[in-house]
């Protein structure tokens, strides 16, 4: 059992851990951090509820050990929100109901806080490929579809720019 | 299609229960801190079936963390098996230990259990376990498992044949010999499993002190899993405690107690230290329940024009290794159902249900899914034999209003559905005609256009008439409390088990509809107990009529309480001329219209509470009330289907176009939740029918331990749904509820593969098995093209 | 599914990385982006004892010009790939191929060195250098060496790199002028690994095949280009009916494995049918370039 000691900065506070170089980053921000908003699916980087942001990019954290991440900002679900208040993205999720049981949901948003950043005008087609890498069992994905769509245009329009 | 002016349901509206998951803030089983718990792992068969000869933990027991490890005899030891035994027909009963004792049954059957510091140092543990197995053939195969000499999975039992039931109605033997045609039709379904999001996982917490066990579970039904935890560890209800969290999706998986979550359970109890255990991905593919898996036939004996004279079906299960359910569970209701919305009186079936050295089945959202596409496969079917249109076939056959109430075959009373109804305005929204002709064009441009037609009927609520009828064991009623609290809030609960469905929204409504209040006032507690009433939990889509009807009816009580406190305090003779809305009394006038009173439901329970003295004489204080409902024998919602596909001719590639179902769930309690549930629905259906395969090789070794064998359609190839919505209410229900959610994977299985027939008509082939993947349509195109 | 335990070292050089896979021979294992490697180890279907990450090593994840090459690091990611203007703009090939790897998290973190190495059967990068006849650039503590795709590629999985060596670069010549490229590639799912993978590019001089590379990725254990039957065709008409005979000769030149799941049939039939569309859509990009 060799433990080392790092430093992980997670939604700009840093925390110390003593660990092993083998504990996956998802295990490490849900018990060291104790930030259990990422969650975890399958530990084959295949569902992609576990979605990070490491230095802003989408991540798998089940693929990932903690000690790859001393030096990096890592970001999870719990900085979205502002001061209780919603992202455009979260927002939208909820007035489309998209989301049911809610389980993969922190990996949708991070993954879209991430993607609407580069394409803020995405297509339907566009939208559903990014997409395709998180796994939703109870929706069907319609409706988080339609959720991003109204979340880039919300966001265009406070950017001040509108859509032809 | 008249229906009552709701106030608060049958609003489309988001859900209240949002922000948590959204942000973050959930709290699913993994989530709850539990300083100083212990990690539970499973050392696992690696063979399809063998004996244990032994089991060396020695060097186990040395490794880094590990506090204990147990096997199935020290179970044993401390914990009752498992008996089910229903006295249903023609069903063999089974009994299943903790953990298995002499022999494993299939690949990834639990023989020992690791509990340490960590996850980690558990896995490691579980490496140094040394189990001597013998191992001997396995059964992997339905048709195997009915051979004379076949291995048997259950030594205690004569053959792998746990169920065989047989029926007849009319005398279908006898319209096969006066038919103009016998179309025989056969349908292979895939062996599935429900994958969830959030695998499987517990926590067991002993209070030594008050002997008493708390244990957190993700679990559909609360209450019938707190009654069997209890009696499977010898104590008394009394001294357990179930809660179920935040839960990330059940889909039927997550109702029964589990050996693994027993095993925790006394193991807590044993050590006296809390105890938790997360299932991984590998073990929830492998090794907690399985799904569907059927073969099917139908002999349809008809006229020339297509009208049905007679039916006989035959269905063949196969179950897996243990029996977590009774064998007839799922089969039958599928024999039962077949003849859906179509008029069939001269009907015979044959159920059989075999063991096989596999994951154990378990219900899986409509685990009747394959009824549809049966029924609906069978009507296309004849239209090509008898080279008729489908849609004629099916009005040649179909029940319309003037039928209902309208007795099957299999003695189930269908009323209050609209099945003719559904197919017509699907078929406008479609436009039919307009499809055939692009379809024809298409043809000749050597592009393959299909158009799947699947109309359902869903059975939703059960009542405990049906439960009694099919022998079956257990009740269909559900429980409700509703308390209005001193300050005019309210805080309700029923017997539910919440894994997604939005309860916290729909039931508030439901209560905020029998009351008279806006529901954010209303907190809905759902899956603890000890708080809870005891209900029957969530399955078969009864969360809608069992539990929204009860709540109305408890809600409807408080109401009466209410407007008789308000009306002494009004000094008005007759309650009846008062109600309440968005939490004010309100009168009504000579002329008929309601007018505010200055008495607002905060007034009524603070008299009710803290000036007793002021209520009505004879009546007694506080505003807490609870209710039981039974719901009718059977409730249904009906819907029918449509899937345009295209179908790659060259590649068996298939690219879904438009899908619309057009519907009828009676009253909604919440639109925006009901249209997400109808998503979820044929979302999982189509997935079923074009990707998931749970494959084991012929020695037994499963070949779907991770997302990248067993696959789950993603965004990119689902397409978009259209709902027709065409509701009308049930008339023996409160509110005219039906309750529906599972409907949609019946109609998207059969819809699906009814486009992929259509598209390859010209090929003269018929693709009848699932998965439908694109080897097995290039399989039945090969030299055709 | 928790992996084994093992000592964790992040080197800031290349040297001390090849310093340490020297000294630690087969206990050693790399990882870079981790998409692979990950999974197979929370599996426990891989347990090294020493795990080296060369994701803080400076100057292997750059893309650039050289002449008549696109040079470009091991530790570039995918989506850099896709993105780079350098990748689209003088090997186009490159950017289709990596677009279609996995999904968009997959990308972020997956490197070209890490796929190559990986060496599966059907995945993307492999294809694309063995269609192009890349250089593929490898280091040691004993130097440098340089081997031809086709070279590197030894059988599923298995590559010419020994236990001590790392990818550091590769160059991919740059398209000619008015080449197209496409790169078709068919699967169960979208970002799921091919069953059968095309990657093409073709010149049009006077609707004649000038310049024809076709290479093929899921019909055998290491990616194949068919160079010599492309010479067979240069100076055929760049017409539908000539590329059915190509497919044709694809087909009858692959000689894939038979299993259960996906017969040797089925292979030869993608195969076949996906190279007439990857041929049909280079042409179209091909005259869009034409001068």
């Amino acid at each position: 059992m060799n433990k080392v000691a790092l430093t992980l900065r997670v939604n700009g506070v840093s925390h110390d851990l003593l660990i092993e170089p083998r504990k996956l980053l998802s295990d490490a921000v849900r018990e060291d951090c104790r930030l259990t908003g990422t969650h975890v699916g399958c530990e084959h980087g295949v569902c992609g509820a576990c979605t990070v942001l490491v230095d802003g990019r989408p991540v798998r954290a089940c693929l990932c050990f903690a000690v790859q991440m001393a030096g990096h900002e890592i970001t999870t679900i719990e900085a979205v929100a502002q001061d209780g208040q919603l992202s455009p993205v979260q927002q939208a999720l909820h007035e489309e109901h998209g989301l049911q049981c809610g389980f993969c949901t922190p990996g949708i948003v991070m993954t879209f806080e991430a993607f609407l950043k580069e394409n803020p005008n995405p297509s339907e087609e566009q939208i559903r490929d990014a997409l395709s890498g998180n796994l939703c069992r109870c929706t069907g994905y319609h409706n988080i579809v339609a959720a991003i769509k109204k979340a880039a245009t919300q966001m265009q329009e406070s950017a001040g720019y509108v859509a032809p | 299609m008249s229906h009552p002016e709701f106030h608060y349901i049958g609003k489309a509206g988001p859900r209240k229960e949002d922000y948590r998951f959204l942000t973050g803030h959930g709290l699913y089983v993994d989530d709850i801190e539990v300083p100083g718990a212990l990690h539970a792992c499973f050392v696992r068969s690696p063979h399809a079936r063998a004996r244990i000869a032994a089991i060396d933990i020695d060097a186990a027991k040395q490794m880094p963390g590990v506090v204990s490890i147990v096997t199935g005899r020290e179970l044993s030891a401390w914990t009752d098996k498992l008996r089910m035994a229903p006295p249903i027909e023609g069903l063999h009963p089974v009994e299943m230990t903790t953990l298995p004792v002499d022999s494993v049954r299939f690949q990834g059957d639990p023989v020992a259990c690791i509990v340490a510091t960590d996850r980690y140092l558990a896995e490691d543990a579980a490496e140094q376990v040394m189990v001597d197995y013998e191992t001997l053939d396995a059964v992997t195969d339905m048709w195997q498992a009915l051979e004379p000499n076949a291995p048997k999975v259950d030594e205690s039992l004569a053959s792998n044949l746990i169920l065989h039931q047989s029926y007849v109605h009319g005398d279908p033997a006898g319209r096969k010999r006066e038919a103009h045609r016998v179309i025989e039709s056969t349908f292979s379904q895939n062996r599935q499993t429900h994958t969830p999001i959030e695998t499987r996982g517990c926590i067991a917490l002993w209070d030594e002190g008050r002997q008493h066990l708390t244990f957190h579970v993700g679990c559909q039904a609360p209450h019938p899993y707190r009654t069997q935890l209890a009696m499977r560890l010898r104590l008394p209800e009394t001294q357990v405690t179930v809660i179920s969290p935040d839960v990330g999706g059940g889909f039927g998986q997550k109702i029964t107690l589990y050996r693994e979550e027993l095993t925790v359970a006394a193991l807590a109890r044993h050590l006296k230290r809390p105890v938790r255990w997360r299932e991984d991905r590998l073990e929830n593919l492998t090794a907690s329940s399985h799904a569907r898996e059927d073969f099917c036939r139908t002999r349809a004996a008809v006229d020339a024009q297509g009208r049905i004279l007679g039916l006989e079906f035959e269905i063949l299960e196969d179950f897996g290794a243990y029996c977590f359910y009774p064998g007839n569970y799922l089969a039958r209701g599928v024999a039962t159902g077949l003849t859906g919305p179509y008029k069939v009186q001269d009907y015979a079936f044959d159920v059989k249900v075999v063991l096989t050295n596999k994951v154990g089945n378990a219900p899986m959202r409509a685990p009747t899914s394959v009824t549809s596409w049966v029924m609906e496969g069978t009507m296309d079917a004849i239209a090509r034999e008898l080279g008729r249109d489908p849609v004629h076939v099916r009005r040649l056959n179909m029940l319309t209003a003037a039928d209902f109430p309208y007795t099957t075959a299999a003695k189930e009373v269908l009323a209050d559905i609209t099945p003719r109804e559904t197919l017509e305005a699907g078929l406008a929204a479609v436009d039919y005609a307009g499809f055939r002709t692009r379809q024809a064009e298409a043809r000749r441009a050597g592009r393959y256009l299909g158009l799947g037609i699947c109309v359902i009927v869903e059975p939703t609520t059960a009542g405990s008439k049906f439960y009694k009828a099919a022998g079956i064991p257990g009740s269909g009623h559900e429980a409700a409390w509703v308390r209005i609290e001193p300050s005019g809030v309210i805080n309700a609960s029923v017997g539910l088990g919440p894994t997604g469905q939005g309860y916290e929204t729909a039931m508030a409504n439901a209560v905020a509809e029998g009351l008279g209040v806006s529901p954010q006032h209303i907190r809905i507690q759902l899956g603890h107990t000890d708080v809870a009433p005891y209900g029957m939990g969530s399955r078969g889509s009864r969360g809608g009529t069992a539990g929204g009807g009860t709540l109305y009816l408890c809600a409807l009580d408080a109401r009466k309480k209410v407007l008789e406190i308000a009306a002494t305090m009004l000094g008005v003779a007759d309650f009846t001329s008062l109600r309440l809305l968005d939490g004010r009394v309100e009168r009504r006038e000579a002329a008929g219209e309601w007018n505010p009173t200055h008495v607002e439901l905060t007034d009524v329970a603070r008299i009710a509470y803290l000036d007793p003295q002021a209520l009505p004489d004879d009546m007694s204080p506080g505003l807490e009330f609870h209710k039981t409902y039974d719901p009718p024998p059977r409730t249904y919602s009906n819907a029918t289907h449509f899937c345009e596909v295209e179908v790659d001719a060259a590649t068996g590639g298939i690219h879904l176009g438009r899908y619309l179902v057009a519907e009828d769930c009676g009253t909604l309690l919440s639109p925006t939740i009901v249209e997400g549930q109808q998503h979820g629905a044929i979302a999982m259906g189509l997935s079923g029918a074009l990707f998931e395969h749970v494959e084991y090789d012929e020695t037994g070794q499963n070949l779907s331990g991770s997302f990248a064998d067993y696959l789950i359609a993603t965004a990119h190839e689902l397409p978009s749904f259209e709902i027709l919505s065409m509701h009308t209410p049930n008339r023996s229900t409160p509110l005219g509820l039906k309750g529906m959610a599972e409907g949609g994977v019946m109609g998207a299985i059969g819809a699906i593969t009814g486009a992929v027939n259509d598209a390859l008509a010209p090929f003269a082939v018929v693709a009848n098995r699932h998965p439908l993947t694109p080897m097995y349509i290039r399989e039945l195109l090969r030299g055709k093209t | 599914m928790k992996p084994a335990g093992f000592s964790y070292h992040r080197p800031k050089t290349l040297g001390e990385a090849l310093e340490l896979l020297s000294a630690h021979g087969d206990n050693a294992k790399i990882i870079a982006g981790g998409q692979s490697l990950v999974p197979v180890m929370n599996m426990r279907l891989a347990a090294p004892a020493q795990l080296v990450d060369l994701n803080d090593l400076p100057g292997l994840a750059g893309i650039g010009a050289k002449g008549a090459f696109v040079e470009v690091g091991a530790l570039a990611r995918h989506y850099q790939l896709v993105e780079s203007e350098v990748v689209r703009s003088l090997c186009p090939l490159l950017a289709q191929a990596a677009e279609t790897i996995g999904h968009y998290a997959i990308r972020q973190r997956g490197t070209l060195g890490g796929s190559l190495a990986h060496a599966d059967p059907t995945a993307q990068l492999p294809l694309v250098t063995v269609t192009l006849n890349a250089e593929i650039d490898i280091a040691s503590t004993r130097g440098q060496r340089t081997l031809s795709a086709a070279d590197f590629f030894l059988s599923v999985m298995t590559t010419a790199l020994a236990q001590d060596e790392v990818v550091v670069a590769i160059r991919v010549p740059v398209a000619a002028p008015g080449e197209g490229a496409a790169f078709e590639i068919f699967s169960r799912r979208h970002g799921d690994f091919a069953i059968v993978a095309i990657a093409a590019t073709m010149t049009v001089e006077k609707a004649r095949i000038a310049g024809l590379r076709i290479g093929i990725g899921g019909v055998g254990p290491i990616p194949v280009a068919y160079a010599d039957l492309c010479r067979r065709f240069i100076g055929q008409p760049a017409d539908a009916s000539r590329f059915k005979q190509l497919a044709q000769a694809i087909r009858d030149a692959v000689e894939p494995e038979d299993n259960p799941r996906i017969p040797a049939e089925y292979r030869r039939e993608l195969a076949q049918i996906l190279t007439e569309r990857a041929l049909t859509r280079a042409l179209d990009t091909a005259q869009g370039n034409a001068p």
